[in-house]
Parts: structure tokens; C-alpha cells; sequence
């Protein structure tokens, strides 16, 4: 049931920047039956009713059935979402896709790298790796000051076991620069040793992704990226989302490919297809 | 056992890729081939760039029963041939969907399809929510179109039918009569959902396609209609899932069948199928696929009710 729509109300919005907000809304609805509850990392399809219908990661979800998604205004259809309110519908399909993999128990070090607004689908997956008591690192790069979001939720996991960075591109907060850099940074204080074990979880723009995998391939870090691409199904069967040459589909093979994966990718950090199907480069 | 000549295109498998699905790039289409397919179609192409419908575009509405209206969405045939290309450099058995605005617009795109390596042409005039359809609900401009094209092109001509119709065997004879080498049927049946909490149809285009389980049984009629009057093979499609699906169509009179909607359970299913179909016969002594076809016809059918 989870590739069918269903249409709920809107239950809360919060404002997380100046073109962030995040709309939480209720999936159990009466429908206990047929409820799949989300796990890290997976997303659904949003349908504006008469604009459009888009993949969004799920930003957060609970045991009651509420979901969150959290949407930039970029496009028509975001700048749709953005002018909804409270008891407006949605319809929603998912959860789909694959789920992020937790570390190994003796994973030494944790590093979680969102750049923009990709910084929401790791959201869950920073809360269980607190709840579970792993030590890890969030980099949440943006381009400036007013785009940074979470900050709340992160100053929570802010302790011994955990930092969180902040890079903006033009050193208006933070530290000044792409969070890639920062990464790398950051992984050089650490031995080769330890980062043997280490593992690193990113979702972003594809281009900063793809500096992340190289610099993950060249110190031996376990890597697990989000991918986006366009799809109308969302369940393997408009073929929109294949990534050649192995024809991995992001919307069921992934949207979470490993190191392993992303090395065979010709398509990974250089092409997508646009709607008609046609291969085009990444912007 | 599985092997199976359907109009000249020699197959592993009598399950080919139906148009629409997974279609558009080589590494897909590959896939499916590994998964066991016999062949593999293209998403239909037409003679230019079309962005097709907004979505939602492609959704499920019973387990295992979809509705879409992609609405020919396709990169145009200039830019697929590359596509084309890569996928015969792995010899794959390729069927190439084509769709076009004119007979002419038809022949240009068949033929560029032929050139770059197509092994078959099937031609699209049935999609139920564009234009095309308009072709596939007459018998008069069915035959005009497949006879100019089947005077241009040399590889098997197949044509996809359109179950939308008062009678479906008028067009497949237009089709026959203008040379088609077999006829797949059918294409999906028009249909609509409307939401109820915002009392609006959920496809972008108002109306779609079902395809998927809900119209398996009627597929298998329309094949069990065609059977008593084509000389042509038949391409059995329509809510394929399962083995059973598969010699249901062969008893109906399918030479080979199409599978689509069912991939959303993964491509990985192709070859459960195939091995379901191989156990089949096996258990009931035959030798070859095609022994199977249109065994169903044996049997008398009351036509008369009793009174």
C-alpha cells in the first residue's frame, strides 16, 4: 500500500528559516492496517493537489504516525507547498526507497555531511545514532547564515560523544567554505587507523556528494549518499531514476547507495535524466 | 523449452518488456534481460522532445493495480538513437515503441529506430490519453499508417492495440490487412480516480491508463477474441504477475506475452516466472511453448443459454 496516495491534512508548520519550513502531517489515519512506518533516510512522494508531485526525504517520524518533511522554496511546486497552511491536504505515498545502514557497534567515528537542505534527510539518522550512543560528527554546510536549520535539534546531540560543524560559503557563520573541505579537514586529524572503521553518511547536492565519495575513496571511508533524481512512479517503473551503467534505479535500489555502488556509477556527481528521459549533465 | 519464434524475432523467453516501462535507458533494459526477459521494448518515441504529463503521473490504486497518464513523455528519437546503439551493442533482442503525428512523422521515427538497430518496430496507436489514440480507434487510418510504414521498414512490424474500442477485431484486421507482422494486446483501459478528501481526480491529466492485475482478464478475452480471427501472431499483455498469467495467454492464443506493472515488485520476478512457465511444462509433458497456444479454443463455449 505504500506506492498508493493518500491524502491527509497538514497538522503543524514550522518556520525554519527564511525559506525552510517543515509540515508535519499524520499517516495512520484511521488506516491502521496498511501503516508502514519510515525508517532513516527513506522518502515519499508529495502531491500538491493541482501542481505537481514530488519525492521529499522524510525529515522526521514518530510511533504515532506522524511524518515531517522539511522543504526549501526552490520551484513551483515547493513555493506550492510553501504557501499551504494548517488542515490543508497533501497526499502522500511512501515511505520508499531503501534506509540508511547504522555503523558497526565498534565504528569509532561517525560522520554525518548535509550541504543545504539535504542536511534534512539525515535528521533521523543523527537522533538514532545519539539515542544509541555513537560518537559521530554533523557538518551541515550552507551557503549563508539565515540557511541554517536544525540547530536546536542538533545543540541536543552537542556533547562528549559529539560535535556538530557548521561551514557557510561565505563565512557569515562558522567556519568559511564547502563543507567538502571541512570534511576533509576534519578527517585529517584523525589516524588512517581509526578511520579504517570509520563510516560517513551524506545527502546533498550531487556535485559536493561526489567530493565527499572521492575523499571517503581515498582514506578508506565507508560512504552512504542520498541520491535525488526525477522519477514519476517512485517504484521502479518509469526507469527516470537509472543510473548507468548498472540501471540502479534511486527510487528502489536506492535513494542510499554505498561506497561499493557508487564507484561502478558513471552517471554518479556528472549526469541525471530530465523528464523526458534525455541524459543531461547535473547542474 | 522456453524458445519461441514469434515473426521472425527468435527469443530466449516468451516474456518481452512492455513499452513504458523501465524503457528509456540501456543499463534498465539490460537489467531486464538479465532477469530473463526474451526481449525488451522501448518507451514509445516520438519524433521530438516531449515532456509529457506533470505528475502524478504514474500512481497505484489497488495492490498491484496501476493508472498512469505519462502522456508519450519520451527525449525524441534523435537523441534515443544513441540509447539504441548502446543497448544492440549488447545484442540485445530490441523492440523500439514508436509513435509520431503523421504517417510520414510515423515512418521518419520507425525508420531512424530501424537504422540505429531496432530488431522490431511496434507501433503506438493506442496510448489512451494522447492523440495517437485517435488512429487506433478507426480501422480506416490504422490500415493507411501500417501499410505506409510496412512498405518503408524490413524488421517485424508489431502493432499495439487499443482495448478502448466498441470492437477490437475490426482494427486488428485493419492492422493485418495493412501488414503487420503480430499485434500486442492490449494497451491499458481508460480509467479515472477521484480523491475524496479534495474531490479532485489524482492523475495531473484528469484520466489514465489502468494496467496491472484489475485488467489481466480482460486482456485474456480480447487475446481469446483475436485468436478466432487473426492469422497474425498475438502479443498477449495485460497484468502479467505470475506464471499462471503466462500460459493463461498462450491457452488464449498469445504466441508471447508482455510484462510491465508487475516490475514495481522488482525485475527479479521475470525469472521466477519463467521458471514457473518451465515447471508447467514439464509437469504436463510438453515439449515447447508453443504447443500451448490456443488450447483454451478446444473447449466449446455455451453460445445459447439454456431456457
Amino acid at each position: 500500500m505504500k506506492n498508493i496516495i493518500r491524502t491527509v491534512k497538514i497538522k503543524n508548520i514550522t518556520k525554519e528559516c527564511h525559506n525552510i519550513k517543515t509540515f508535519t502531517f499524520n499517516m495512520k489515519n484511521g488506516e491502521l492496517e496498511d501503516y508502514i512506518s519510515p525508517k532513516l533516510g527513506q522518502f515519499a512522494l508529495i502531491w500538491v493537489p493541482g501542481i505537481d508531485e514530488v519525492p521529499m526525504s522524510i525529515s522526521g517520524y514518530d510511533n504515532d504516525g506522524n511524518w515531517s518533511i522539511t522543504v526549501k522554496n526552490v520551484g513551483e511546486c515547493t513555493n506550492a507547498i510553501f504557501q499551504l497552511k494548517v488542515s490543508d491536504y497533501i497526499g502522500v505515498r511512501g515511505p520508499l526507497g531503501n534506509y540508511f545502514e547504522l555503523p558497526n557497534e565498534d565504528s569509532k567515528i561517525i560522520f554525518l555531511i548535509g550541504g543545504g537542505i539535504g542536511i534534512a534527510s539525515l535528521k533521523c539518522l543523527a537522533s538514532e545514532l545519539y539515542k544509541k550512543k555513537f560518537k559521530f560528527n554533523i557538518i551541515e554546510g550552507v551557503k549563508t547564515e539565515n540557511e541554517i536549520i536544525f540547530m536546536n535539534d542538533f545543540q541536543a546531540f552537542n556533547n562528549e560523544n559529539s560535535e556538530i560543524f557548521y561551514t557557510t560559503d561565505d563565512g557569515s557563520y562558522g567556519l568559511k567554505g564547502f563543507a567538502s573541505d571541512f570534511f576533509e579537514k576534519l578527517i585529517r586529524g584523525y589516524s588512517q587507523e581509526n578511520l579504517s572503521d570509520s563510516m560517513a553518511y551524506t545527502c546533498g547536492p550531487e556535485k559536493m556528494m561526489y567530493k565527499i565519495y572521492k575523499i571517503c575513496e581515498t582514506y578508506n571511508i565507508q560512504l552512504q549518499a542520498s541520491l535525488e533524481r526525477i522519477m514519476r512512479c517512485g517504484c521502479g517503473l518509469c526507469g527516470l531514476c537509472a543510473i548507468d551503467p548498472l540501471g540502479l534505479l534511486v527510487c528502489k535500489d536506492g535513494p542510499i547507495f554505498k561506497s561499493e555502488y557508487l564507484r561502478k556509477m558513471e552517471d554518479f556527481g556528472k549526469f541525471k535524466r530530465d523528464i523526458t528521459g534525455k541524459k543531461i549533465p547535473l547542474d | 523449452m522456453l524458445e519461441i519464434n514469434l515473426s521472425g524475432l527468435y527469443l530466449d523467453s516468451p516474456i518481452i518488456l512492455a513499452s513504458g516501462i523501465l524503457g528509456v535507458s540501456f543499463s534498465s533494459m539490460k537489467r531486464v534481460i538479465d532477469a530473463g526477459a526474451g526481449a525488451v521494448t522501448t518507451k514509445s518515441i516520438g519524433p521530438r522532445p516531449r515532456k509529457g504529463y506533470k505528475n502524478p503521473s504514474i500512481i497505484e490504486i489497488y495492490p498491484e493495480t496501476f493508472m498512469n497518464s505519462v502522456g508519450l513523455g519520451n527525449p525524441g528519437i534523435n537523441d534515443f538513437c544513441s540509447e539504441i546503439k548502446e543497448i544492440k551493442k549488447l545484442n540485445i533482442p530490441l523492440i523500439v515503441s514508436v509513435f509520431g503525428d503523421s504517417n510520414d512523422s510515423y515512418i521518419n521515427v520507425a525508420k531512424k529506430a530501424e537504422q540505429s538497430g531496432a530488431d522490431a518496430i511496434e507501433i503506438n496507436i493506442s496510448c489512451p490519453h494522447a492523440e495517437v489514440s485517435s488512429i487506433g480507434i478507426d480501422e480506416d487510418l490504422t490500415f493507411s499508417l501500417i501499410n505506409a510504414l510496412k512498405g518503408e521498414l524490413s524488421v517485424p512490424l508489431f502493432v499495439k492495440l487499443n482495448p478502448n474500442v466498441t470492437d477490437i477485431g475490426k482494427i486488428a484486421l485493419a492492422a493485418e490487412k495493412g501488414g503487420a507482422d503480430a499485434v500486442v494486446a492490449i494497451n491499458t483501459v481508460s480509467a479515472m480516480i477521484i480523491d475524496v478528501n479534495t474531490k479532485r481526480p489524482i492523475l495531473s491529466h484528469g484520466s489514465g491508463g489502468l494496467s496491472g492485475k484489475a485488467i489481466h482478464p480482460i486482456a485474456v478475452k480480447k487475446v481469446y477474441d483475436l485468436y478466432k480471427i487473426l492469422k497474425i501472431p498475438i502479443i498477449g499483455c495485460g497484468g502479467v504477475s505470475n506464471w499462471k498469467d503466462v500460459i493463461e495467454f498462450l491457452l488464449a492464443g498469445a504466441t508471447t506475452v508482455q510484462i510491465g506493472t508487475a516490475l514495481n515488485q522488482g525485475v527479479e520476478i521475470i525469472s521466477e516466472i519463467n521458471h514457473g512457465v518451465m515447471e508447467y511444462l514439464k509437469q504436463n509433458n510438453y515439449k515447447s511453448i508453443i504447443e500451448l497456444k490456443g488450447l483454451a479454443h478446444k473447449y466449446k463455449t455455451q453460445e445459447v443459454p439454456d431456457f
